[in-house]
């Protein structure tokens, strides 16, 4: 069900959500780009350690996003030098299960408010991870957002505890594409 | 501990930075902003600070905790490297303790925080993290290691036990109120447990504040005012902040030593000379030849009978800096009380968990302690059965980490 449903909507964004992006994004850890300096603020960043997993090919991304600005922002991409492949992603319940999907069109970052990526809830998932990550290692993100700014953000690896496993126990169709990580 | 924790340089910059707390998106700049803030803070006039309900900020020139006032509840954690061989490992931990720390003190969820709703500001809430000895055996690290900075030798008086001992990564976590301290240790100990284990965890209280909420020295469980004789001002800044190596500037180092008291034989020692003990009056703080407690203390001055009014070996002149070549250190006094239970019955102890910080360990604290070793009136009622030495670095910029110039000078 899980895979079907991040296939199904990978799909979806594929070919919805990828036009807000002004311009192709360069490889991760190039030169910064002409794209203009994000006016929102990330805070408490950090990634969930795979080692140990029963799958390490894939995690999450969680921070809080802080939109100081008047008009709606929404974070509508990721990459990252550790996974070729990058979405924003929702939980919802369906047939009574949390399941995740693409959050097609990205999520919102409220005006003058927070948006919480966190378990259980909106994260940034890392797909087809190059290598495992443990404890203590820094994930350079980049974020995307609706306005064309991006953000940089160097989150720490922690270990996670949750006691469901939303982010091991998909793993990555060979219908995926990377495409929409515009990696 | 009121002179000595004014902090004439910190308040200016607290001002300017202490609202930061954001871990993302930095700019390579942030850094060099911070140190050029440093180098632009005019000096604030010396004013004791309130003790309860202050916000600290980690991106200080020098850590929180030091010089800034006693909260009511401290604790420390001592860690021991799982593979203290290799460095990467205890980079990592620091990283993970600096965005800790950074949002522990800004009263906002650490990353990955599992109980994101302890977290409050206004809570007085400082975190110091220390680097011990091993740390400086890392593969070329042997020549950043700060000067004067050395293991205390077992002195004579010393009763010392292991497990009260030592450690290669030490958090101190002070606050106001056990909850917040207990919630921050938490979140610390977590982290770090990938890379260390606990070696030991200690800590107290201090009553810093009068009954109407003023700052004032507090008192040691024998009754006395501890901290009297602290430097404050100017005077601190020479005693406690190390200028070099370049990577430790703005910091200092600290000796823990864990001084059980005998509480018993307190009790049953006569008011009179529980005072000559010290050279100091109990309700005051008075030196027995002045009138105040701030009264510097007149070491010559004789009774009718030609007496020394402050005996040979009262404690306060054993530690006065004109019998020690001027050599002083800043105290910080936690208050403890422990008890274990057994087959044989529940054993009380007290005692307190002495904080001495100083610029150069081997030149200011070490002839002092040695000193004292040699003659204190207070062994007869003390035993210290705990010692451990910590390089404690300075303040790291927001989105940088502790220490950071030690392992990427």
């Amino acid at each position: 069900m899980k895979k079907s449903l991040v296939t199904l909507f990978t799909l979806l964004a594929l070919a919805g959500c990828t036009g807000g992006i002004a311009a192709p994004m360069t490889s991760a850890g190039s030169t910064p780009s002409a794209s203009a300096a994000s006016p929102i603020i990330a805070e408490a960043a950090w990634v969930r350690a795979t080692t140990g997993a029963t799958n390490a090919s894939m995690t999450g991304a969680f921070m809080s996003l802080v939109n100081p600005g008047e008009t709606e922002i929404r974070l509508v991409g990721a990459s990252t030098s550790v996974a070729p492949m990058v979405q924003i992603h929702e939980m919802v319940s369906v047939d009574g299960a949390m399941v995740m999907q693409e959050a097609t069109g990205g999520v919102a970052i409220p005006v003058g408010g927070h948006l919480h990526l966190k378990p259980g809830s909106y994260h940034v998932m890392l797909m087809m991870l190059k290598a495992p990550l443990a404890v203590g290692d820094q994930v350079p993100l980049t974020l995307r957002f609706s306005d064309g700014s991006q953000l940089e953000v160097n989150a720490p690896v922690k270990a996670f505890v949750e006691e469901e496993d939303h982010y091991h126990s998909a793993s990555p169709s060979p219908s995926m594409s990377p495409s929409s990580t515009g990696s | 501990m009121t002179g000595a924790t004014a902090e004439p340089a910190g308040l200016g910059r607290r001002a300017v930075l202490g609202s930061s707390a954001a871990v993302g998106g930095l700019a390579v700049g942030s850094t060099l902003g911070w140190f050029g803030g440093q180098a632009g803070s005019p000096a604030a006039p010396v004013t004791p600070e309130a003790v309860i309900r202050q916000r600290y900020s980690p991106h200080e020139l020098h850590q929180a905790g030091i010089s800034t006032p006693t909260p009511a509840v401290t604790r420390l954690l001592s860690f021991r490297l799982r593979t203290p061989r290799v460095a990467a490992e205890l980079t990592k931990l620091l990283r993970l303790w600096s965005g800790d720390i950074e949002a522990l003190m800004a009263g906002a969820p650490i990353p990955g925080d599992t109980a994101p709703d302890m977290a409050q500001a206004g809570v007085s809430l400082s975190v110091t993290v220390g680097l011990g000895p091993r740390v400086f055996e890392l593969p070329g690290l042997a020549s950043r290691r700060p000067s004067g900075y050395v293991e205390v030798p077992a002195m004579a008086h010393d009763r010392l036990q292991d497990r009260w001992s030592g450690g290669d990564v030490l958090a101190i976590v002070a606050a106001d109120d056990p909850t917040t301290v207990a919630y921050a240790s938490r979140r610390l100990e977590r982290d770090a447990a990938t890379f260390a284990t606990l070696a030991w965890v200690q800590g107290g209280s201090w009553r810093g504040t009068d009954s109407a909420g003023q700052p004032v020295t507090g008192r040691n469980l024998f009754g006395q005012l501890d901290g009297t004789a602290n430097p404050s001002g100017a005077d601190l800044e020479a005693v406690v902040w190390a200028s070099g190596p370049a990577w430790f500037a703005g910091g200092t180092t600290l000796v823990v030593r864990r001084i059980e008291l005998d509480l018993d034989f307190w009790d049953a020692t006569t008011r009179e000379r529980q005072e000559k003990v010290i050279g100091r009056r109990l309700d005051s703080g008075a030196p027995l030849t002045g009138s105040h407690e701030r009264d510097d203390l007149d070491l010559t001055a004789l009774d009718a009978a030609g007496r020394p009014l402050i005996a040979l070996d009262a404690h306060a002149r054993r530690a006065h800096p004109s019998v020690n070549g001027g050599r002083r250190i800043l105290r910080r006094g936690l208050n403890y009380t422990h008890t274990e239970g057994g087959h044989r019955g529940v054993v009380p102890s007290a005692g307190l968990v002495f904080l001495s910080f100083q610029a150069d360990l081997a030149n200011q604290y070490l002839p002092l302690q040695t000193s004292l070793d040699q003659r204190d009136a207070l062994h007869d009622w003390t035993a210290t059965i705990g010692s451990a030495v910590f390089a404690i670095p300075p303040g790291f910029g927001p989105g940088d980490w502790l220490a950071r110039g030690l392992f990427e000078p």
